[in-house]
């Protein structure tokens, strides 16, 4: 059996102790002490459901060694649900504009999505797609969650939502998103 | 049964110790990006983690006495929002903008990209064109090495037990380009890759070139003789086919998951011939125009 080190590394703005292999990943750490909110996907850096917010940036915990984060500060997206705003607009957002089903690629988008915005993110629906290009997900064929992190960029630019928002957000619920019903031409 | 140790460098001085000790049985872990996958794979084992990430020193884009300075732990997504490079050095720039995804350019750093010396590395080409040097450190001293003699084969480098990547340096040519070809627009490893950096006189002669490509030999490379064709004379139809059939002959590409190496065989003059025309300021092809280091799909 592989030695344990200890590392400490604030979660979720609480300080914490945890004895682990030297070689495990954040994703593993997190898990493996459960913050299950965080989920465990592909495990090679490719799908982006792990991605958690390490020092003010997203970064895909599989791919990011847990003793690397000694001394450092993680947020999940449970903790930043509670104790950020914005991640709470996000939420919100992929509820109302229904860009979750099954939900398993849900936590890795939010966190992607708070670091676009965090980072002067507009609401620019070829830059969203940049921004979420690192995670996967099979279910929505993204748009519906491209509108909802459009919708949030547009709350926080001060600007109105365009002023088909509801018809959009209706619409989105029925699958007519990016038909010509769908509300895209007001990007 | 995985067998890892691990120590963290509080500083390059540290972290040149830590390496001295362990010799080859460390491995140098900044992003994580490339290790992290690797320690999963299996394909490496019974090895001390030197983790670097928390080397201030080594982070960060300088200029300085008409060089530009790029620490070893500077991420690709600090390459891709630095305005000093998307001026003086936009073929580094826009490969860091084509760089796996978003999320992953928040750790993979550009001394990691090198030293993991992947055929596919996508900073490689773009500072092969810039003829960048690697700056080395050892507890025996420092050297510098040209990154056209740097990389020896797949995943391999003339980097030895107990050698740190510091930095990468080179002189700025706003007069650069890159482009990427992938399966897909974001997260694709490349299928072949191409950087250009020219200097021209005031009659539109090519005073100085370096054409660099990447996937289409084991390790990324300069076409020194498209180079040689091409330098003293102007930039038209006949130059441009002559200097491409020497690239022909100056890669080797295999087939793979990605694609044939014929079909890299067909494209890799394609992006060289438009990152030729983009560093030059000629853009000729839609695909240059948004100053982006990418053939785009759909």
């Amino acid at each position: 059996m592989a030695e344990l080190l200890t590392l400490t590394l604030k979660v979720n703005g609480e300080e914490k102790t945890f004895q682990a292999p030297a070689h495990l990943s954040l994703l593993r750490l997190l898990r493996d002490n459960l913050y299950w909110e965080v989920k465990c996907g592909c495990e090679e850096g490719d799908c982006g459901t792990c991605t958690v917010y390490l020092d003010g940036r997203a970064v895909k915990s599989c791919v990011t060694l847990a003793h690397a984060c000694a001394g450092h500060e993680v947020w999940t997206v449970k903790g930043l649900g509670y104790a950020d705003d914005l991640t709470a607009k996000l939420q919100k957002a992929f509820v109302e504009c229904g860009s979750i089903q099954c939900g398993f690629c849900t936590p890795g988008m939010i966190v992607a999505a708070k670091h676009y915005l965090d980072h002067d993110g507009r609401a620019d629906r070829k830059a969203i797609r940049e921004a979420i290009a690192g995670n996967l997900c099979r279910c929505t064929g993204y748009q519906k969650i491209v509108d909802a992190i459009y919708n949030v960029a547009c709350e926080l630019s001060n600007n109105d939502l365009p002023h088909n928002s509801k018809l959009k957000t209706q619409n989105s619920r029925l699958g007519l998103s990016g038909s010509p019903l769908g509300g895209v031409a007001h990007e | 049964m995985k067998n890892f140790n691990y120590v963290k460098a509080p500083d390059v001085r540290g972290a040149l110790a830590f390496l001295d000790r362990e010799g080859d049985k460390a491995c140098v872990v900044a992003g994580g990006t490339n290790v992290m996958v690797d320690i999963r794979a299996g394909k490496m084992n019974d090895l001390t983690l030197v983790g670097i990430s928390d080397i201030a020193a080594l982070r960060g884009i300088q200029e300085e006495d008409g060089k530009i300075c790029v620490g070893a732990l500077t991420t690709i997504s600090e390459l891709a929002a630095s305005t000093l490079l998307a001026k003086q050095a936009p073929a580094l720039y826009m490969a860091a903008k084509v760089f796996a995804d978003a999320v992953t350019r928040n750790s993979a750093t550009i001394g990691g990209n090198i030293a993991y010396a992947s055929p596919a590395a996508d900073t490689a080409p773009a500072l092969l064109a810039l003829k960048a040097d690697v700056l080395i450190e050892s507890e025996g001293g420092k050297r510098r090495v040209p990154i056209a003699e740097f990389f020896t084969g797949v995943n391999k480098t003339l980097l030895q037990a107990g050698e740190l990547i510091t930095a990468l340096e080179f002189i700025p040519n706003p007069y650069s380009a890159f482009f990427k070809i992938g399966l897909r627009n974001a997260m694709a490893i490349s299928v072949a890759t191409a950087a250009c950096a020219v200097k021209l006189a005031a009659n539109g002669v090519i005073e100085d070139c370096a054409v660099a490509l990447g996937s289409v030999a084991p390790k990324p490379l300069r076409a020194y003789e498209a180079e040689k064709i091409l330098i003293g004379r102007k930039l038209d139809d006949d130059t441009v086919k002559a200097a491409l059939e020497a690239v022909g002959a100056a890669i080797s590409p295999i087939d793979d998951t990605r694609a044939t190496g014929e079909y890299r065989r067909e494209v890799a003059p394609v992006l060289v011939k438009r990152a030729l025309l983009k560093a030059s300021g000629i853009c000729v092809h839609e695909s240059c125009k948004d100053g982006e280091g990418r053939i785009q799909h759909g």
